[in-house]
């Protein structure tokens, strides 16, 4: 451990060397700023503090604090902080947050003063469930757009598959957010990959977010506090995807009060555990989830005896309050599949993360935070009866990131941001043997390593009360290091694998290869009212791993790869412009978004590829561009009995790749015309709520053949015209329903202790049989030679039925 | 090949609730091309090119022949091997005394064809092919899902050094096994040309690929072998070209269905190693030339 630690210091060392200037140039010019503000600011006062929930302690993400009588404010960061610096006066403020009652204090600032402010959920007082989780009137006035916020008791209320609650589904009901079908590991962004997006658990990338191939997430919805997605307008702190940024937030654990939740479901049973350590000072959430059908099939299934098949998961999170400047988090998270067909056989993948954050106040108005992050994807599979025969593989890719973030809190006008982040990748494509008849072969490929880091500055400014502006720059750069060999390749016929024409050995941390790319964010919003807003964003990212894949559906053994000598980085620039609107005193929330994406370096496959343990996959690539562009329309009704949204996405997304479709553009497979989501919750009464949703969705495009022939007595299928994603599916359409049943509250005239609710929910309502694929095939059968051979297509869909579900949940 | 089994069951159990319908769908319409099946050995007896077009997907017909072809095979040993039509529309090249087989291992060979005014060429290389050991059958207990049953297995070694490359045809009672989930490929003694498996027994998978997995009308699970049936088992030797050919015609015919589109690869045209000489004219031929080495043994189960 202690060996990996001093080479991550060495490599970091030598490529801070490479940007070194940039980052003097950088910190020189905040030096500047924070020195040449500091000795005007004389007569200026910060209040800041932290903003938690009175019931729990769990602090508030997002939370609004404002200055009634300048008309502005701040929103509190992820870990609840706030700081805003005003001229020495006395100030209503208003600290709120929907869902919970606001409250207003009278300050008269002559001094800087540290305010925490403990927001009590109006849920425990009015009795009826509020879905959002934003200022009331967040989505017109914040600066952010393309992003989408949803909370855990949204998601919570969502019908789901099979009753399990999931964060990565719920998220595709939200606009420009798509997925190839059920059962398909994780979604797709305006038009982005899979592997396009960066899906962060506590800041740790998860490589693969899905239980079960993709049927289920692994975020345990007990454990998880806030999710929220950003499509486009990615602020320059976050890079390394070029689609998306999933950022779920843990909760940090009840510091109040012991606290129990869990429930039993169809697939999972959970169980969390809250409590403080040191009350209002240090508290831990400890949750866990298994599935449990093995257990329940065993006993009638005498096969299964040897067997195994499970999915489990267990997140952990502790803090620690040291004072009022410094606060430690610690989380984690371990989860795994098991398919176990006897003792010796099956395959397993499942991720290991770890994060250690530090928050620390320089001063009132300089936060900052320290986060140290370990992951780990991996996989194994082992095939064969004895030792004589067998098959053995196992694969990983391991992260080591560090991550320093700054926030200057500098007036009401300027909230500045800067920081970097370095992480060293550790990929193990196949550490793999095969034995045949007694032989053993070892076919384990070589470790490969990486370094990515980072700096960034932004800037969010408000020029004026209705015109503000957020500027950044990110700078990233990357390194193949060695140990290692790169090839070189020559491409006699486009479409087919390269050949290799030489290759160079590198000895441990000598550079292989290294790119570098200046990444601009922009984005404005104007706000001429309360009610409306347009906000417009550009940004450059820049990707330097990549999901190799070449199936409809990403999988378990799909590889990650990074940039070398042969693969670029992949680039996207985006445009977004958007038109919000609030009506009815921000019961309905509008919007309009549009954008466009181009990208470059995007990876496709020929024919065929081999891309696992392969030493020579980068001669199975190809390369090429990408366009994607759309409108969103997004409308929400935030209260009432009735409540719930619809978002519509009109898009297309595009690739072109010499070798692929006679070189021309070609739909993906993630190419959705309409996409259109309808999510609605009633309360029946204080303890009856039905929760339904409605999808429709172009069909998946696909090719088609247009003619057969034989060969060797086997028919073959042929396209005349060559050409990619041809045809479409039918189109995608789908109903659920679910009905939550509260327990009473009150039995016997005293309050419960537990708060519980059964959830009895159908999935796909009208048993429509989605196609997922079709595909096309000679007839079951034994033919004779000279005898003509029956071609078939055959439709197939994951979710062929009506799928009902109960599960019941408790909390004390 | 009990494990394939468990495999099976387990998925079945939790990806129950999938289907899959057989459905009439209309397809674009795209004009015939020329398709050459031009498969031949070594073993001395009479060699067949097929020479056809290609016809729409539905058209459960027998594609039409192209006659009037003039078609011949050169080796890098300056022989010539003429193949004439017959009257069944085929093309056909006869052992004779002075030519008693079709070529030597390690030979280069060049077909060419002239047909309908246009001109095609292919080549390839006759690689090595092992000797088959043995057969053996072995007996599997059943279990609540299927019977008991038998299944056979070959016995033979990879040749020393990368890069043999090998077609392991069956033929049960007389009948090839042809289905496209019953092409078995080995690239030396493993399945590719990423992990190289050289100069050692076929892995088991390969060796245990001469079974066929069937049901009878009630869906019952039949056993690959019984008492008194015969397994006859050729590898051929086949090209890199071959190899990269006859493993998309597995990916595209081989079709799973259910859960396992999820992993499937998008449909593609098969590559073909027949160009024509006119390079201004593209993607107007389909199929294959290839000459294999073949070994071969057969047993009987008793």
């Amino acid at each position: 451990m202690l060996l990996i630690e001093i080479r991550i210091l060495q490599t970091f060392n030598f490529s801070f060397l490479n940007y070194e200037n940039s980052m003097k140039k950088i910190v020189g010019l905040l030096l500047f700023v924070m020195v040449y503000h500091t000795s005007l600011a004389q007569d200026k006062f910060t209040i800041s503090g932290y903003i938690r929930d009175a019931q729990n302690g769990e602090s508030l993400i997002g939370a609004t604090v404002l200055i009634k009588e300048l008309g502005t404010g701040v929103v509190s960061n992820v870990y609840g902080f706030y700081s805003i610096t005003l001229p020495s006066d006395t100030y209503e403020v208003e600290y709120s947050y929907i869902g919970y009652s606001s409250q207003i204090k009278q300050l008269s600032l002559v001094e800087n003063i540290k305010l925490d402010i403990e927001l009590s959920s109006s849920l425990q007082q009015l009795n009826e469930v509020i879905i959002s989780g934003e200022a009331e009137d967040e989505n017109v006035s914040s600066m952010e757009m393309s992003t989408n916020k949803l909370d855990i008791e949204t998601i919570k209320k969502i019908p789901a598959f099979m009753g399990e609650v999931d964060v990565l589904k719920s998220i595709q009901l939200l606009p420009g957010v798509s997925t190839v079908g059920e059962g398909a590991a994780g979604f797709n962004v305006r038009g982005g990959g899979v592997g396009q997006n960066l899906v962060l658990l506590d800041e740790a990338p998860v490589y693969n977010p899905s239980h079960l191939f993709g049927f289920f997430s692994v975020f345990n919805p007990d454990a998880v506090k806030d999710t929220k997605l950003y499509k486009g307008a990615i602020p320059a702190q976050f890079g390394g995807r070029i689609s998306s940024l999933l950022d779920v937030r843990m909760k940090e654990g009840n510091n109040k009060e012991l606290s129990t939740s869990g429930g039993i479901g169809t697939v999972f049973s959970r169980l969390a555990i809250e409590a403080p350590i040191i009350k209002n000072k240090s508290s831990f959430i400890v949750a866990a989830r298994r599935s449990y059908i093995d257990v329940l099939a065993k006993p009638f299934v005498e096969e299964l005896k040897n067997t195994g098949l499970s999915f489990y998961d267990l997140t952990l999170k502790t803090n620690y309050n040291l004072n009022d400047n410094n606060q430690l988090y610690l989380s984690g998270y371990f989860g795994r599949d098991v398919f176990k067909f006897d003792a010796n056989q099956g395959f397993n993948w499942g991720s290991k993360t770890a994060t250690l954050r530090w928050n620390h106040l320089f001063s009132d108005k300089l936060f900052s935070n320290f986060t140290l992050v370990y992951s780990k994807y991996d996989y194994q599979l082992a095939f064969g009866e004895d030792e004589n025969d067998f098959f053995k593989w196992d694969s990983n890719v391991t992260n080591y990131i560090f991550k320093p973030s700054f926030t200057y809190y500098l007036n009401k006008s300027h909230e500045i941001s800067f920081g970097g982040a370095m992480i060293y990748y550790q990929f193990e494509p196949a550490n793999a043997a095969v034995g045949s008849g007694g032989d053993v072969i070892n076919l384990s490929l070589g470790k490969k390593y990486n370094l990515e880091s980072a700096v960034y500055i932004n800037n969010n400014q408000k020029i004026s009360n209705t015109f503000s502006v957020e500027y950044g720059l990110r700078f990233s750069s990357f390194q193949q290091l060695g140990a290692g060999t790169s090839y070189q390749y020559e491409n006699p016929v486009i479409g087919e694998s390269k050949v290799v024409t030489g290759f160079e050995t590198f000895d441990k941390n000598e550079i292989i290869a290294s790119y570098s790319n200046f990444e601009p964010r922009l984005s404005f919003k104007y706000q001429p009212n309360s009610k409306n807003s347009i906000k417009g964003s550009y940004n450059r990212m820049s990707q330097y791993i990549h999901l190799i894949s070449n199936t409809t559906a990403s999988n378990p053994l799909d590889v990650w790869t990074a940039s070398s000598n042969n693969i670029a980085p992949q680039l996207g620039d985006q445009f977004t412009l958007g038109y919000f609107r609030n009506f009815s005193n921000n019961d309905f929330e509008t919007s309009v978004e549009v954008y466009a994406r181009n990208t470059q370096n995007q990876i496709d496959y020929i024919d065929g590829a081999e891309i696992l343990i392969n030493e020579q996959l980068e001669a199975d690539l190809l390369s090429g561009i990408g366009r994607a562009y759309g409108v969103e329309l997004f409308v929400k009704k935030n209260s009432g009995k009735l409540n719930g949204w619809i978002s519509y996405t009109l898009g297309k997304t595009e690739l072109k790749v010499e070798g692929i479709n006679n070189d021309d553009w070609y739909p993906t497979k993630f190419d959705q015309t309409h996409n259109l989501k309808i999510v609605g919750f009633y309360d029946l009464n204080k303890r009856v709520s039905i929760s339904t949703n409605f999808s429709f969705v172009t069909g998946t495009p696909t090719t088609f053949p247009t003619s057969r022939f034989m060969m060797q007595g086997v028919l073959v299928p042929h396209n005349s015209y060559n050409s990619r994603n041809n045809i479409r599916l039918p189109n995608y359409h789908r109903l659920d329903l679910s009905v939550r049943i509260d327990g009473k509250k009150v039995k016997k005239g005293k309050p419960r202790k537990v708060e519980d609710y059964f959830s009895v929910g159908v999935y796909n309502l009208y048993a429509n049989r989605n196609a997922f694929s079709i595909y096309f095939s000679q007839s079951e059968g034994r033919f004779q030679p000279n005898q003509p051979i029956p071609s078939q297509a055959t439709k197939v869909s994951i979710i062929g039925t009506v799928i009902p579900s109960i599960s019941y949940n408790f909390k004390f | 090949m009990k494990n394939r089994f468990n495999i099976a069951i387990a998925f079945f159990l939790v990806f129950s609730w999938g289907c899959d319908d057989i459905i009439e769908v209309e397809l674009p319409v795209g004009a015939p091309v020329l398709v050459v099946d031009a498969w031949l050995n070594d073993k001395p007896e009479d060699q067949f090119i097929l020479l056809t077009t290609t016809i729409p997907y539905f058209d459960n017909v027998l594609q039409p022949q192209v006659p009037g072809a003039v078609i011949t095979v050169k080796d890098s040993d300056g022989n010539t091997y003429d193949f004439t039509e017959q009257s069944d529309g085929k093309y056909r090249w006869s052992p004779s005394v002075l030519q008693p087989k079709l070529g030597n291992i390690g030979s280069d060979f060049e077909l060419s064809i002239d047909v309908n005014g246009q001109k095609y060429s292919a080549s390839t290389f006759m690689g090595r092919v092992p000797e088959i050991d043995s057969l053996s059958f072995t007996f599997e207990e059943g279990n609540s899902f299927i019977d008991d049953y038998y299944y056979a297995e070959f016995w033979a070694d990879d040749l020393v050094g990368e890069g043999d490359i090998y077609w392991i045809k069956t033929i049960k009672n007389g009948i090839p096994l042809n289905k496209p989930s019953e092409i078995s490929l080995a690239y030396d003694a493993g399945f590719s040309e990423g992990g190289i498996v050289d100069g050692v027994t076929f892995i088991q998978p390969i060796r245990q690929s001469i079974n066929p997995f069937e049901e009878d009308k009630d869906g019952v699970f039949q056993s690959p072998y019984l008492t008194g049936d015969t397994v006859y088992v050729e590898i051929h030797s086949i090209s890199v070209a071959a190899f990269q050919f006859l493993n998309e015609v597995k990916i595209t015919t081989d079709r799973p269905g259910g859960f396992g589109e999820l992993f499937a690869q998008p449909l593609s045209n098969v590559p073909t190693n027949i160009s024509n000489n006119n390079l201004a004219i593209e993607n107007d031929v389909v199929g294959f030339f290839n000459v294999a080495s073949v070994s071969g043994l057969g047993k009987r189960f008793e």
